[in-house]
């Protein structure tokens, strides 16, 4: 796994020091200082699936560092999926790339991969 | 809690006939290429969209009906707390622009009496398939005073237009009362929403 080093996107306060955009169509997502850095552990399914995929059987990719979004209407663009268990996935608002992270609908917290977003000062 | 980052928060529906391309408005790629991207396998629920008016930083959250105008069951439920609703039809279907009739009756039956409603008829850029006539569209939209526009959500001809003056006319109309804490939260997970037909609210729990 191709370990990537975000440190210079984290502020002190945890928080991101750039914008975050979507890596495909580059549509703006957040602001910056709008999400805090949490090491949290969760696995987000393949962009790309082979198309005999059901929603029970996806391809996944596990991350371990995300940028955790306290209120959904923090978010500048976003897409949300329908509803897979406890989880909405979270998608790119006009391309509809993703997913870039999901909503949890316990907490009521977004959560987006680092590694599935792009940064822009 | 954090800092509000926003000023307005609208909360807008598709509404119409099935197959008249409301989808492919919320959901733009949905018979591209794309078709093997996760995606097209779950399907959208809603967007977030943000866009600036007068200087105002103004949130949109736009749901579809997935799918429930085949069974009849839009009702008041699914309009709680909507301010602006796009009616679509197909210019390629006669069907579907008869039936805005209908859809003006279900609006003024399960909506807000003060919903912003606006006509799309969509699909503006199938030329040579086309059996409504823009001006048909006009002069429904004129009898009931309602804004309309022509679309294309797949040569994207004015969607964006469309949502800003939509997003325009709720401004207008909600100018004195803004930036209201108390506004109605809007529940994500329609499950739980059937669930509980009572509203909830932050300061219940």
């Amino acid at each position: 796994m191709e370990v990537k080093d975000f440190s210079n996107e984290i502020t002190e306060d945890q928080k991101n020091r750039n914008k975050i955009r979507c890596q495909y169509c580059n549509c703006l997502i957040l602001n910056s200082a709008s999400a805090h850095y949490t090491d949290i552990v969760f696995s987000l399914p393949l962009v790309h699936q082979k198309r005999s995929k059901s929603i029970d059987d996806l391809d996944t990719e596990e991350f371990n560092q995300y940028w955790m979004i306290e209120d959904m209407y923090t978010f500048e663009n976003i897409g949300f999926s329908n509803t897979v268990g406890d989880y909405k996935y979270l998608i790119c608002a006009d391309c509809e790339m993703g997913p870039f992270g999901y909503h949890d609908l316990k907490d009521k917290k977004c959560y987006l991969a680092l590694k599935r977003v792009k940064y822009e000062n | 809690m954090s800092k509000k980052t926003y000023d307005l928060l609208f909360k807008l529906l598709l509404i119409g006939d099935s197959g008249v391309g409301k989808t492919c408005i919320l959901f733009r790629f949905s018979d591209d290429a794309f078709t093997s991207t996760f995606i097209s396998t779950i399907g959208i629920d809603f967007k977030i969209k943000t866009v600036e008016l007068r200087g105002k930083k103004i949130k949109l959250q736009i749901w579809d009906t997935a799918g429930q105008e085949r069974f009849h069951t839009i009702t008041t439920s699914y309009y709680r707390g909507a301010m602006g609703i796009m009616l679509v039809y197909d210019i390629t279907n006669e069907k579907s622009f008869e039936n805005i009739i209908k859809w003006l009756r279900n609006i003024d039956e399960h909506a807000n009496e003060d919903v912003e409603r606006m006509i799309l008829g969509n699909k503006c850029d199938m030329t040579d398939k086309r059996v409504v006539s823009k001006e048909r569209g006009e002069n429904i939209a004129r009898e009931y005073g309602i804004r309309f526009m022509e679309t294309s959500a797949k040569a994207n001809i004015n969607i964006e237009k469309a949502f800003s003056e939509l997003a325009e006319a709720i401004l207008d109309q909600t100018a004195g009362k803004e930036n209201n804490d108390n506004q109605e939260r809007v529940v994500v997970d329609r499950k739980n929403q059937e669930k509980s037909p009572a509203y909830s609210r932050c300061c219940t729990s």
